[in-house]
């Protein structure tokens, strides 16, 4: 069976779906606070396979695809193919470990919590939603997963059902990426109608330039607005502060390392299709930058530990969407490789440390008695050490500390391609450059607000909430340890990775070249040295500038608020923007609902009301016939009888 | 061909089954009603054993058998109710049973009410001859 791991392939979503099914039936009457075993064993096995997979994949297994039957009748056979090629591997290999950590850490950060076995039936679910998305050969089962990933998101946000702002940020993330999910099934229909009604991968993508251009833009567009709505790109990124409401694995695990980054993945997948619509680029480019820079500005002034981890979190998808936008032609060379290689990267790298720092964060408020607000805790490095150290892996991954963390290399990649983009003679240069410039400017930013969280909460006097009792303790090591592993993930990936280019050849020949020769010759791969001090420059003085706002002259961060009360007010509100749509979208529909409502209570269910009164009035012409006597019904049915033989007779 | 013909038999089946029929319609008296009913399935029955004999097979003989069997389970069934009906209101009229109607309707009455029901005539009776025999009083009331 380990001969040939196609044979094995679909074993990876489906032991998450088995250990979710047994944890819904079993757990809450018999395994309760056992119930993490099935979750965390097939997690690990996934994880398995997938190393097993990534192996197979790094040998050169050609044609790895499985058609499984769903059902057929007569000469319809409808089925559907599980495949593995660079990309997967990469994508499954992330996950499944990832979450495997994950879900052990979440033993101790959910210990004793009434809904266990609930917590780990949700996640295993997610796991299968997930590994299932990132498997799928074609658009219609890659969407069948994506509302998946969105089922299980909405339930896990939602998992303190009974806070109502739980509830309400559970429903705010469904619907938010609702919409762009609409965009995304209207491309996908459009793509099945060009392509020859098919939805398999490999027809659509391999046929990418035979589309007509406009409507490539419209497909490229559609799909984007999918991974818009569930990346939390610029018009709808604000579903994912408010699911931090959730519990803090589940923030690391759906809303920093995987899920989010599904939008990411649905776009480098359909490289083939993007890099050969410019136009549709520039927009993926454009939001992808502006978002970055936006997120990383609101993120510079809020008070929540875990909100402004999620605003970096938009901020470095942010990124790897102006990577995927900036792949671009170039006198001759195409950029798609590299760009998609620099996202895909930045991708693999953020899954570690932006996980890595939810955890930390998690495990801050396991200390602080479920207390987040930084401005009620502080100096905290003297009470939990290793969370500190462990934080601040992930912080300098974060801000690019040069050289040492793997944010650098991965963030660095993206600077180059965007500035490679940008430069004189490739399709909108001008406005490649300036994003370039906004994506410098949002590595300072990137490493400024990171660093103030960091020294808000793990420096200065020692501020304890009374929430957490006389004696805040540190995590269990079943927290601490995939805390650590996932620690040297994100301080070691981007120097194994990065330098030596390993990653970027494991994609370009197990993926890129089978999957767009179109866009062939890849432009070669190299550092930009000047770039790389100048990105490590800018990471520095962000941090120092935190060190000196927040340690040196601790007064002088809210001297700098009060002389700009303008920004200042703008950044800590998120700039208006849930008012704003409040105001114009969710007032004037609840508005337009209400107007509906009317018109359903008086005049669809009158309507309805009235044909059932039809049946009441014959019943009343027909009620006197009841009239209680046994020899009038015997006469009745003698009449009949007589009636139906009289018509016998006379045919 | 019999000297009486299947049309002799069919036509005392017939007959039967109307009188029958008019009986049960006409009457209001339950356990006369009841009559009608089984003198409808006699014709009917009557009706089965002629064509069987006419056809000169055993298929209408089953049938008859059947009904017949089917008509004392019934009049077991039917003489109980009739019982349990004239010991809730004294009397066999059927009209006194309208109850199961539309709750708005006003029970139908006789326009001519019905001759009042003779006094019971004192039946005379034979001297009694040696002692009483011992047994329950109630007995005698539930009739």
């Amino acid at each position: 069976m380990f001969d040939d791991p196609r044979n094995y392939l679909w074993l990876i979503p489906v032991l998450p779906l088995l250990a979710s099914v047994v944890t819904a039936l079993a757990g809450p009457r018999w395994l309760k606070q056992q119930s993490h075993w099935p979750c965390i064993i097939a997690a690990v096995c996934s994880c398995f396979l997938s190393f097993l997979v990534l192996r197979a994949v790094n040998s050169g297994f050609e044609d790895f695809k499985r058609y499984y039957m769903w059902f057929e009748a007569g000469n319809v056979s409808v089925g559907f193919t599980l495949g593995a090629d660079g990309l997967t591997a990469v994508m499954l290999v992330t996950v499944t470990f990832v979450g495997s950590l994950i879900a052990i850490y979440s033993i101790g950060y959910m210990h004793h919590d009434p809904g266990y076995a609930r917590y780990f039936a949700e996640i295993s679910l997610f796991l299968f939603s997930m590994t299932g998305l990132v498997l799928a050969e074609n658009f219609i089962l890659l969407y069948a997963f994506w509302e998946g990933v969105g089922l299980c998101s909405y339930l896990l946000i939602g998992y303190y059902y009974a806070r109502p702002s739980a509830a309400a940020a559970a429903r705010k993330a469904f619907l938010v990426t609702r919409l762009g999910d609409i965009g995304l099934f209207i491309g996908i229909l459009l793509l099945w109608s060009v392509s020859d009604h098919s939805l398999d991968f490999s027809r659509i993508l391999n046929n990418a330039t035979e589309i007509d251009p406009g409507m490539r833009i419209a497909i490229c567009l559609l799909l984007f607005s999918g991974a818009v709505g569930k990346s939390a790109q610029f018009p709808l990124h604000v579903w994912l502060p408010d699911a931090m409401e959730g519990p803090s694995p589940v923030s690391a695990l759906i809303h920093a390392a995987t899920m989010v980054t599904a939008g990411v993945y649905l776009v480098a997948r359909c490289t083939p299709l993007f890099g050969v619509t410019p136009e549709a680029q520039l927009v993926v480019a454009t939001i992808g930058g502006f978002t970055a820079f936006l997120a990383s500005l609101i993120a510079l002034t809020q008070s929540d530990l875990k909100r402004v981890l999620a605003y970096s979190t938009i901020s470095q998808l942010g990124y790897m969407f102006l990577a995927l936008g900036s792949g671009t032609r170039n006198e001759g060379h195409f950029l798609a490789g590299l760009a998609v290689t620099a996202a895909i990267f930045h991708l693999f790298t953020h899954a570690f440390f932006k996980a890595l720092l939810f955890l930390s964060a998690g495990s801050v408020m396991h200390a602080m008695g479920n207390v987040i607000d930084m401005r009620r805790f502080g100096g905290l490095r003297h009470v939990l050490k290793k969370t500190h150290w462990l934080f601040l892996c992930g912080a300098g991954a974060l801000s690019g500390f040069p050289v040492i963390f793997s944010g650098f290399w991965s963030k660095d990649e993206i600077l180059a391609d965007v500035l490679e983009a940008g430069s004189p003679g490739s399709v909108g240069s001008f406005a490649y450059l300036f994003l370039f410039c906004l994506g410098m400017l949002t590595a300072g930013l990137t490493a400024f607000y990171t660093f103030r969280a960091y020294f808000l909460t793990f420096w200065g006097e020692v501020r304890i909430p009374h929430e957490a009792g006389e004696h805040p303790h540190e995590s269990p090591p079943v927290m601490l340890v995939p805390m650590a592993i996932l620690a040297v993930g994100a301080v070691a990936l981007g120097l194994i990775l990065g330098p030596t280019g390993v990653f970027n050849d494991f994609l370009q020949e197990h993926w890129m070249v089978s999957a767009f020769p179109h866009l062939l010759p890849f432009k070669e791969h190299h550092h930009n040295l000047l770039l790389m001090v100048a990105s490590g420059v800018l990471a520095l003085v962000g941090i120092g500038l935190a060190w000196w706002m927040y340690v040196r002259k601790p007064a002088s961060a809210s001297e700098l608020a009060q002389a700009l009360p303008g920004i200042y007010g703008l950044s800590r509100n998120k700039f208006y923007l849930d008012e704003i749509y409040n105001a114009f979208i969710v007032k004037p529909l609840a508005g337009f609902a209400q107007v509906l409502r009317v018109i359903d209570l008086y005049v669809v269910d009158g309507i309805v009301d009235l044909i059932a009164q039809v049946p009441r009035w014959l019943g009343m012409l027909a009620r006197p016939v009841q009239n209680g006597l046994v020899q009038f019904y015997a006469l009745l049915m003698m009449l009949g009888l007589a009636g139906f033989l009289l018509s016998v007779l006379m045919r | 061909m019999s000297p009486v013909s299947l049309h002799n038999f069919l036509a005392v089946g017939a007959i039967l089954f109307a009188l029958g029929a008019v009986g049960f319609l006409a009457r209001r008296n339950l356990i006369i009603m009841f009559l009608s009913a089984e003198m409808m399935l006699q014709g009917v029955a009557l009706n089965l054993v002629a064509f069987a004999r006419y056809r000169g097979n055993l298929q209408g003989q089953a049938f008859t058998l059947f009904i017949l069997t089917v008509a004392a389970c019934e009049a077991a069934i039917a003489l109980a109710l009739i019982l349990m009906l004239f010991r809730r209101r004294k009397s066999l009229d059927v009209s006194l049973w309208q109850d199961l109607r539309e709750p708005e309707l006003e029970p139908i009455v006789d326009e001519e009410p019905l001759p009042a029901p003779p006094e019971p005539v004192e039946l005379p009776r034979l001297t009694p001859a040696g002692p009483e025999p011992e047994h329950p009083r109630e007995e005698a009331s539930h009739v």
